[in-house]
């Protein structure tokens, strides 16, 4: 579908992207992860003409576009400012790429009001102002306006970025909802790993203009190919050499556990190494707690579904279990 | 060659002559007129023919021309004292201090916003002149007293210490409300006494923004030219516009020292804005919080402070209400109840502004004559509506010049962000600040006196008709500036992401500025024109410099009608239209400034809400009218 080859990408003598290799399929919910000036947007940028890059092709379905004006790409874009035209009602503004393409006034009426009653937008919100909607409103219109011009793919730039956690976590499951129902091609850029893992089908995450993994949410979670990647995705311990050397592991490498295969008084014989631990203090989040342990070398980080039966106190004395299957490893010069 | 050919496609063609026509502009209308006038200072002749670059200096150092410079000088710095102490007493009366009344207050010290310059100053010596309505009466209490006592250097200070404060009701009063109400209750709840948070806490807040009003008071102190001209004092502008109408036969080289006062005046001004602008750009004491509470208007907890807080606060207001409520009342009267000083109802007439009379007098040999039409309203006197007339016209024109050149030039600056010829082009727009107004008009007035000007097809632009053209060139020019500063400040608030999204939705550069950016920075734009075509109908400083029967503006011909009342039977009713004119000037500038600060910044959101309201009204009153219809048809 998508296809980015060896594109490089340079502000001046900065290089914003170094050889960036990508393929989407059609259909696929697509997110390039990475933290601020990553080169994320760029890509996105480039993707959609208004970045050139300076070396690379971007092509959609074979056809190469890298030299095609953005208004012919067909790709829409959700911005993360919504960019709605504020002088213009929300119908007007779904409305502006369907009259630039000349097309009858019935027929721009007809699928407006389709593309509106399938984001849920009523009769009433059309003829308001956008200033007049609220935050969500004014991203269905943005949804809206994107897709109702029947672009093959969309692009969303953080789209849930300027809203509040609550309203984040109800659009993005509508979000997903949407993409499901149209089955357009949508790459999706954040810095939220949490997004990330929810919505997509595949992510790429990206570091100083480089993609360090591309992949299933899980492949990136549970085996992230670089150190990167796991510090960048969820919280991790790192291994102290001490702890590292009791499980005879690879001396030339740093070795990662996440904080939720940390088994606190979870004894099984499974070839796990057991260590002893006093519990230094723990953060309280409801759904679960975190626990600061010191195992005498290191103090370790463990996560305790909140279930009312595991609750330990600090001073309390727990054993730890670290299984070998659960440590990531990297060699020392990848960091 | 190939590249050469394609670059010459319309696109192309349409920026090189946009370029061409700002350098034509900028060299043409800008720099060249205000170097001539700066080379005429040096290159005036001796009694032998020769170039003697020093006369001038000399001359100007040997005679009593340095106390035009020296009276303006003066007048520049008692205003700056004060119009501060008035203009920063009227925003703290109205916004700081809880002054009963401050609504009705605010409304008579801001009519200075509604009425300014000429208008004004016969406003004034309407009511102060020798002959004028409180002269009259308090000389009938005082019968010692100088009747002539509103003229020289204290008319002009008290006019344009009251007639100045515009800047502060407007610029001061947002600084004020801009103050985080937090800061205060903090510093009460460290202890401080109230007169102590407004000295420590609230007057450093102000500092920046007063700092900017005292140079921009100082240089129109310098450069005032309605309140000296009209109540005699010598100060520089006057004098370069009486000696710009002077020739070498009654004295020495006056076209010269007339340019070089006003470079004189220039320099002052390029200093000032220079020190301004480097203040301005050490940046400004910025609020720190993220949440600001809104001012609580403060008590004055001493009963003794208090009493004398608001007798003031109304004895500044009646000075501001004063001349305007005299000059709507007496813009009613015929012209034996102005010519009495006295206020009744059976000598209510609308003479003055339309319709026109015959005037019976007795002449010296006890013969009854009639001036035919010599009492005419302003929309009946002919010079008074070919006055309207044409500053309507050159105002419109040039505002309207002014904003379409500002727009292209804006997004000319905004697409070419960060290289040379933005910068190039901003400088050149904002070039006009340096110079006093007076300058440009001095500079147009000789420079393109002469007809081998050769960019201008050698035509004489200061001949006959020709000279309005001039003058629309100078009122545009003048007006650039300001329209920068406010469209640039408009073309910021457009989101970048919105250009991109319109040219991913499929629109071209062209039609997303008209569509998209237009649309957006328009109300901006329109409140420029407004503003600017507001300043410009009333304007008197430029015109007067040019001095021709060809440009009479409607502020001359209002300044005009202070001297020509009743001579010989004619105009008998001069004062009485007078009057109404600066009814009809404060009724148009204050449809315009509603029409800008009211209707204009309204949001699409709030129009639609309004809209919907208004429908909702109707269909309540149909419904209530059909309900009453078919009660009234049933019984």
């Amino acid at each position: 579908m998508i296809d980015l080859k060896d594109i490089v990408v340079k502000f001046g003598d900065f290089e914003a992207l170094h050889h960036i290799n990508v393929d989407v399929k059609e259909g696929e919910f697509f997110t390039f992860l990475g933290p601020s000036g990553c080169g994320k947007t760029t890509t996105l940028r480039t993707i959609t003409g208004f970045i050139e890059p300076v070396s690379g092709t971007v092509s959609v379905n074979d056809v190469d576009i890298t030299n095609v004006p953005i208004e012919k790409r067909n790709i829409g874009i959700v911005f993360q400012s919504y960019a709605l035209f504020p002088t213009m009602t929300v119908e007007d503004n779904i409305a502006f790429g369907l009259k630039l393409k000349h097309m009858s006034k019935s027929e721009i009426n007809d699928k407006v009001q389709e593309i509106a009653r399938k984001v849920d937008l009523s009769d009433a919100q059309l003829k308001k102002a956008v200033s007049q909607l609220s935050g969500g409103q004014q991203q269905r219109v943005a949804i809206a306006r994107a897709l109702v011009t029947g672009p093959s793919i969309i692009c969303m730039d953080e789209p849930l970025s300027n809203l509040d956690a609550k309203l984040r976590v109800q659009l993005r499951n509508e979000l997903k909802k949407m993409q499901r129902e149209f089955g357009i091609t949508t790459i999706y850029v954040t810095h939220d790993q949490e997004e990330a893992l929810t919505l997509s089908d595949r992510i790429a995450v990206f570091n100083k203009g480089y993609i360090e993994q591309i992949g299933t949410p899980n492949e990136v979670y549970n085996h992230s190919r670089t150190e990167f990647v796991c510090n960048f995705i969820g919280d991790i311990n790192r291994l102290g050499k001490e702890i590292a050397d009791k499980m005879k592991l690879n001396p030339n490498q740093n070795h990662f556990i996440r904080l939720e295969r940390v088994r606190v008084n979870n004894v099984k014989n499974d070839g796990a190494l057991q260590l002893k631990g006093v519990i230094e203090s723990r953060e309280y989040y409801g759904l679960y707690i975190k626990y600061y342990i010191n195992l005498g070398d290191q103090t370790i980080k463990a996560i305790e579904k909140n279930d009312g039966i595991n609750i330990y106190e600090a001073g309390e004395e727990v054993t730890v279990c670290l299984h070998p299957a659960d440590i990531m490893s990297y060699d020392v010069q990848n960091a | 060659m190939k590249k050469k050919l394609a670059s010459l496609n319309p696109g192309n063609l349409w920026k090189v002559f946009g370029i061409a026509f700002f350098v034509y502009l900028f060299l043409g209308f800008m720099l060249l007129p205000c170097l001539n006038t700066i080379t005429q200072v040096f290159t005036v002749k001796d009694a032998n023919g020769n170039i003697d670059p020093w006369a001038v200096i000399r001359f100007f150092f040997a005679g009593n021309m340095p106390s035009y410079v020296m009276n303006s000088l003066k007048l520049a710095v008692c205003l700056v004292i004060t119009v501060n102490i008035v203009g920063i007493s009227i925003v703290l009366l109205t916004e700081y201090f809880d002054i009963k009344g401050a609504k009705i207050l605010r409304i008579g010290y801001m009519t200075t916003l509604i009425y300014s310059g000429v208008a004004l100053v016969t406003g004034y010596l309407f009511l102060y002149d020798s002959d004028g309505i409180l002269t009259t009466w308090l000389c009938g209490m005082f019968p010692d007293m100088d009747k002539n006592w509103f003229s020289g250097f204290n008319a002009v200070l008290f006019t344009m210490t009251f007639a100045c404060t515009s800047n502060h009701a407007l610029f001061l009063r947002n600084a004020i409300r801009a103050i985080d109400y937090n800061t205060v209750e903090a510093a009460r709840n460290l202890g401080a006494k109230p007169f102590t948070v407004l000295k420590k806490v609230v007057l450093p807040t102000l500092i920046p923004t007063l700092f900017s009003l005292t140079v921009m008071t100082f240089i129109t102190g310098l450069c005032a030219m309605s309140a000296p001209t009209l109540l005699g004092y010598d100060s520089i502008n006057p004098e370069i516009v009486r000696l710009a109408g002077s020739s070498t036969a009654d004295e020495a080289f006056p076209q010269a020292r007339a340019a070089l006062l006003s470079i004189i005046l220039a320099l002052f001004t390029i200093v000032l804005l220079t020190v301004l602008s480097a203040y301005e750009r050490k940046g400004h004491y910025l609020s720190v919080s993220k949440t600001k509470a809104k001012l609580v208007k403060q008590k004055i907890t001493n009963p003794v402070a208090n009493v004398l807080a608001h007798i003031y606060a109304y004895v500044l207001f009646i000075i501001y209400m004063t001349p305007v409520v005299m000059i709507v009342l007496f813009a009613f009267q015929n012209y034996p109840a102005i010519r009495a000083k006295s206020l009744s109802f059976d000598q209510f007439t609308l003479i003055n502004f339309f319709g026109q009379q015959d005037y019976e007098f007795l002449t010296n040999r006890g013969k009854v004559k009639v001036r035919e039409g010599s009492i005419s309203g302003l929309f009946s006197n002919d010079a008074t509506v070919g006055g309207i007339r044409l500053s309507f016209v050159m105002s419109a024109i040039a505002a309207a010049l002014a904003c379409v050149i500002v727009v292209i030039a804006v997004n000319y600056i905004f697409k070419n962000k960060g290289k040379k010829r933005a910068v190039a082009m901003e400088y050149s727009m904002l070039f006009p600040w340096l110079l006093p107004t007076i300058l440009i008009c001095y500079s147009y007035r000789t420079y393109f006196n002469s007809d081998s000007v050769w960019y201008v097809f050698n035509n004489n632009l200061y001949m006959k008709e020709n000279v309005r053209f001039l003058i629309v060139m100078a009122y545009t020019v003048v007006k650039l500036p300001f329209a920068l500063r406010m469209i640039k400040a408009a073309f910021y608030a457009i989101d970048e992401e919105l250009e991109d999204a319109a040219r991913n939705l499929g629109a071209s550069s062209l039609v997303t500025f008209l569509k998209v950016k237009l649309p957006i920075v328009l109300p901006s734009v329109l409140a420029v024109f407004a503003l600017n075509f507001n300043a410009l109908f009333t304007e008197y400083d430029m015109s007067a410099t040019f001095q021709s029967s060809y440009g009479t503006t409607y502020a001359m011909v209002i300044q005009s009608m202070c001297a020509e009342e009743g001579r010989d039977g004619y105009n008998v009713n001069a004062s009485g239209r007078r009057c109404a004119s600066t009814v009809f000037i404060m009724v148009i500038s204050g449809l315009i400034l509603y029409l800008v600060y009211g209707v204009g910044a309204r949001d699409l959101g709030e129009r639609l809400e309004r809209k919907e309201k208004r429908r909702k009204r109707l269909a309540a009153f149909k419904a209530k009218f059909h309900h009453e219809e078919t009660k009234e048809l049933a019984s």
